[in-house]
This record gives structure tokens, C-alpha cells and sequence, in this order.
């Protein structure tokens, strides 16, 4: 009979382990996800033959600890407006053949008129390879959607945010050189900095501060 | 002294594995059955749920393909037809109904959504009659509107997520590049106006350079007769009625066949679980057979033996049912995320809706199937003859 009570309880613990997964997933905050993945990374990483899609939250990593080491990096006070600490943050491996070559990674940033959904395509070595902005709300928004603007952001690393602050628009170095292609937009020119920033400090804690960039 | 329900029991444990696997069939029956009734009352409940938070019963729209209605109230939409605003005065006098409000969606293409750009869909309601439609709507920050053609807009939950906006934020509407300032965000309410963006109809007229609304929203006084004012409305030019009783309806009918296949598995379900139960009872019937035999030469009554063996069928399907009836109540949650899946339209809240009630009921069900089942093998043991049964060999 024990043994009937023991495999009873079994049933019903692991019924309740695969209950907590999808609850969790349904009551967490949107993301950012690329509209056509098998059209977008192609496009951010031309010699991928393949990618795999992996789900992250900061509260599955580190919880309230690293939420605050974030925060502190980053210099602001919320991640995003609406994005508790259970928010599932979309990771695009990138393969070519079986060999992984990269990331994508994306993040919702206010702007002026609305949300802005900044991507970037990372090497192994956490370098800007690819820059994408795929939402992005005003009149003069065509001005940042455009491939000349992208093209600026190719090569940049965490560490370039060292010598500039996206939350005062001052410092030096490869960011402070990058012009803003409309001076009426401004804030939403900052706020791709600061999306950008955001982007490349998820990532550090998210793979590649942990070891985790090259395997 | 030892009662009929130990005996019983240890009878049931002399061969374990036998018992546990009768006892998983009556679990997945008892399981599929109550998640099933669950699920009949859960998806009735949470569409009429849905249909209740759009706030009127009935929908006033220009002519068209009636699916293409019953999907833009469902699930939101843009209007492609427009109605005259004068059709709400002549709607507002008829003795059934108690409140009206007039809507304009509009929809406008901003290049910069994604690659091939995007629609942005407005919906253009009135300050004085909206709201009180809709008394259920809870704002989480600020409030409706300040007047009926405020540059203002309200925003569910969903559509200030996606756009990072906050009370006293701007949006601009595309094409048009007009700008409007966030006065409300409303709670999430699991319905389409969670990615809705809400603004003055006359405010939207203005920017859509439209004086014309698109549907009017109709709520019935309390036992009002739906069909006549139906049938009324149907005599207004260039419209159609869609009534949420006819939504529903159609809605219901396609759900209604996949009942069927479904309920008639969960009574398949049922049916090998008491042949299982028949087969486990007589079995361990055949291997007493001596035992009942002594049992009978010390006195037992052929309605002692026969109720001895009933209730191994009881306990057996006492046990499983109330076993299934636990895991059903664990696995709601899973049930209800899988369903959602597979249904083309899944209405918001709790689609499988299990409740005490509910899983008495089950269990009575699957009582009383099993007890029917055990007659057989009871009564075949309270006819062991007593003489024969020990002369033979075990």
C-alpha cells in the first residue's frame, strides 16, 4: 500500500511541477520577439543556416540581485515600462551548420510617440555585427529605419558605453560620434542608445558574463 | 470484530499490481470525464463572460459579410462601412432598449511597424454613453476622457505595453500625424479592449475627416424581447444586427461537434474502465472460490458474499474516481492552456470550470457505473456452491 500512496504522490508533485511552467509563462509580461524570425534572421545574420529560440527571465537568472545590478548599470530606474522581473526575454541562437556564430536579441525602449523595439545581431564576442530597429512610432521615424543610420552601430561593443551616457547624451568615443540623422527627434534618438545599452548589458548578464558566449 | 469494508480492502491488496492498474483506468475515465462536464460549463460560462463585458447585446453595422461582424467584435477590427449618426436617434426611441452608443473604428497604416509596416487601429467612442456601457472597466492609471472632442486617448492595458506609454504621454495617429495625450490606461480585462486604444468619436471624426460612424452598440432593457427589436431593426436601410444570443449561438454549434467525439470518448473511457473493474472482481471471484466456499459451510448468506464482493467494487471505484477527480482539479490549469490551443476561438477566463459540485456529480456517475459493473462478479460469487468449490482444486 505504501508503495501505492508513494507513486500516488509522485503523480500528483509532478503534476504540479508541469503545472507551475505554463501558469508562469501565461501570466508574464510580452516580450520582445522579431515579427518574422525566419525572414529577420537571415537578414541581421546572412551566413546563418539555422536558429534556435530560448526563453530568459531576469527572475530565472538571478532575481531581485541581479534585477538591481541591471538597474545600476544601466543608470535607470525600470527596465521598460510594464516589464516585471518574471518578463520572458527572447534569445535567437544563431547556427551556421552546427556550429554556433551568434546572437539576436531585442528590447522594447519608450520613445516619443511609442514603443521602440530595438534588435541587435552579436558574435561570440559580444561585438555588434547587426542593428535593427523594428518599431518605432513618429513622423520622422523613417529617418532611424534606415540602413545608413544601422550601419553606424556595426563593430560597437559594452565597452563603448564606458566613455558616453545615453541618459545625458554626453561622453566621447564611437557612440558620441554617431550623428543624429534628425535633430526634432531626440528623444527618440537617445532612446535607441539607451536601447541599445540596455540590449548589450542584458546580454553580458544574460551569456556573456556567465561563459556562456561561445558555447 | 473485522467489518465487510476490511475484508474487502485486504482482498483488494492481495494482488497489488492487479488493483493498481484497475484503479489508473477508473482515474483517466473519472479524469477525462470531470474535465470534460468542466469544460462544457467552462466554455459556456466564459463566452457568455465575454459577451457580457462588451456591454450590449446587440450591434448595428453597415451591410456586409455577418462573419467578418462577428469576428470584428470578437476579436477587434477595423470597419470597412460606415452608417449615418442619425440612425442612433431613430434606435435611442424603440421601447426595448435602454442605452445606446455610437463607434467609429478607424484603422491607419504606419510604415513604421515592422517591415512592410502596420495597422493602427483606433476606436472613436462617446464620453456621455461609452462608459456607462462598460461600468465594469477599471483604469489603472487616469481616467476617461475630459470632454466629448478632446485631443485625448485611452489605452488598454495590452496597447500601453506595446506602445511604453504612461497617463500624460503623447501618441501620434499615423498618416494623419496627428498627436493625442494619454489621459487613461485601463486594467487588464482578457477582452480585445486590452489592445484597444480609445478616443473621443467626435475627436476621431475630426482626424478621419468622417461624420459617420461605423457600428452603434445597443443594450436591451431587462426582458426585452431581442427577436422583435431584431426583427425592427432589419427594417433600416443598408444595415445589419448582429445579436451576441446569434454569436453565441453559432459559436456554440461549432464547439457542439466536437463535444460529441469528445464526450463520446470519455464514454468509451468509461466503458474500459469497468470492464476492467469486471475483470479484476471476477478474477479475484474465480481465485476465492474455495474461500467463499468455507466462508459459506460457516453460515455466509449468498447476499453476505455478494455484498462483500460490491464493495470491492466500491472501495476500487470510490478510490479512483476521487483520484481523478484530484488530478482533473490539478491539471485544470493544463487542460484549460491545451484547449486554447487546439479551438479556433477561445473566449477569455476559465474554460474548464471545475467545482465541487461538478465532482460529486462525476463520482456519483462513476459509483454507480461501477457498482452496475460489480453485479456480474457479486452475484456470481454468492452462487458458489459450497461443497463443490472446496472439493476443487485451487
Amino acid at each position: 500500500m505504501r508503495r501505492v500512496i508513494v507513486l500516488f504522490h509522485g503523480v500528483i508533485l509532478t503534476a504540479l511541477l508541469f503545472l507551475c511552467f505554463p501558469a508562469h509563462l501565461s501570466l508574464a509580461a510580452v516580450g520582445c520577439n522579431l515579427n518574422d524570425p525566419d525572414r529577420d534572421v537571415p537578414r541581421l545574420f546572412p551566413e546563418s543556416t539555422s536558429y534556435n529560440t530560448r526563453y530568459v527571465s531576469i527572475k530565472q537568472l538571478g532575481g531581485d540581485h541581479l534585477l538591481k545590478k541591471i538597474e545600476k548599470r544601466l543608470g535607470e530606474k525600470h527596465l521598460a515600462l510594464y516589464a516585471p522581473i518574471d518578463t520572458p526575454y527572447t534569445l535567437y541562437e544563431i547556427y551556421t551548420g552546427k556550429k554556433k556564430v551568434g546572437y539576436i536579441h531585442g528590447v522594447n525602449q519608450k520613445g516619443r510617440f511609442g514603443g521602440i523595439q530595438v534588435f541587435m545581431a552579436q558574435d561570440l564576442n559580444g561585438r555588434v555585427k547587426s542593428f535593427y530597429i523594428q518599431r518605432i512610432s513618429g513622423q520622422m521615424a523613417n529617418k532611424l529605419r534606415n540602413s545608413k543610420f544601422y550601419r553606424k552601430f556595426t563593430g560597437i561593443t559594452l565597452k563603448d558605453f564606458d566613455t558616453f551616457d545615453p541618459i545625458s547624451g554626453k561622453g566621447s568615443g564611437r557612440i558620441a560620434e554617431i550623428h543624429n540623422p534628425s535633430p526634432e527627434i531626440e528623444t527618440d534618438f537617445f532612446g535607441i542608445l539607451r536601447g541599445l545599452k540596455k540590449n548589450l548589458v542584458l546580454m553580458d548578464e544574460f551569456v556573456f558574463s556567465t561563459g556562456g558566449g561561445k558555447s | 470484530m473485522i467489518s465487510r469494508f476490511q475484508i474487502a480492502y485486504k482482498n483488494l491488496l492481495r494482488k497489488k499490481a492487479r488493483t493498481l492498474l484497475t484503479l489508473v483506468g477508473i482515474m483517466l475515465s473519472s479524469w477525462v470525464l470531470v474535465s470534460l462536464l468542466g469544460f462544457n460549463r467552462g466554455y459556456e460560462q466564459a463566452l457568455n463572460h465575454d459577451i457580457d463585458n462588451m456591454g450590449y447585446q446587440l450591434m448595428v453595422m453597415a451591410k456586409g459579410c455577418p462573419y467578418e461582424a462577428a469576428t470584428m467584435m470578437l476579436q477587434g477590427g477595423a470597419g470597412l462601412r460606415y452608417i449615418e449618426q442619425s440612425m442612433v436617434d431613430s434606435i435611442v426611441s424603440r421601447p426595448e432598449v435602454a442605452k445606446v452608443t455610437p463607434i467609429l473604428m478607424q484603422a491607419f497604416f504606419d510604415p513604421n511597424r515592422g517591415d512592410g509596416g502596420g495597422i493602427a487601429g483606433y476606436y472613436g467612442v462617446e464620453l456621455a454613453s461609452f462608459p456607462g456601457m462598460k461600468p465594469f472597466l477599471r483604469f489603472r492609471q487616469g481616467g476617461w476622457f475630459h470632454d466629448e472632442s478632446a485631443t485625448e486617448a485611452v489605452m488598454g492595458y495590452e496597447a500601453a505595453e506595446l506602445e511604453q506609454r504612461e497617463v500624460g504621454d503623447m501618441i501620434l495617429v499615423p498618416e494623419k500625424n496627428v498627436q493625442l495625450k494619454v489621459v487613461g490606461i485601463l486594467e487588464r480585462t482578457g477582452t480585445q479592449d486590452d489592445g484597444t486604444i480609445f478616443v473621443p468619436l467626435k475627436t476621431l471624426q475630426k482626424i478621419s475627416g468622417i461624420d459617420k460612424i461605423t457600428t452603434i452598440g445597443i443594450k436591451l432593457k431587462k426582458d426585452a424581447d431581442s427577436m422583435k427589436l431584431e426583427t425592427a431593426l432589419y427594417q433600416l436601410p443598408d444595415v445589419q444586427v448582429v445579436s451576441f444570443t446569434q454569436v453565441k449561438q453559432t459559436i456554440m454549434k461549432l464547439i457542439s461537434t466536437a463535444r460529441v467525439m469528445v464526450f463520446s470518448i470519455a464514454i468509451i473511457a468509461l466503458l474500459i474502465a469497468m470492464v476492467g473493474v469486471v475483470n479484476t472482481i471476477l478474477m479475484s471471484v474465480l481465485e476465492r472460490k474455495q474461500e467463499i466456499g468455507i466462508l459459506k459451510t460457516m453460515g455466509a448468506m449468498p447476499g453476505d458474499i455478494f455484498f462483500l464482493v460490491w464493495t470491492e467494487t466500491l472501495i476500487l471505484c470510490t478510490s479512483g474516481g476521487i483520484a481523478g477527480i484530484v488530478l482533473a482539479f490539478v491539471f485544470a490549469r493544463l487542460s484549460d492552456i491545451l484547449v486554447r490551443r487546439i479551438l479556433p476561438y477561445a473566449p477569455g477566463g476559465e474554460l474548464v470550470a471545475i467545482d465541487t459540485k461538478l465532482a460529486l456529480l462525476t463520482l456519483v456517475v462513476i459509483v454507480v457505473v461501477g457498482l452496475l459493473s460489480g453485479i456480474f462478479p457479486a452475484w456470481k460469487a454468492g452462487r458458489v456452491r459450497p461443497l463443490e468449490s472446496i472439493r476443487s482444486e485451487g
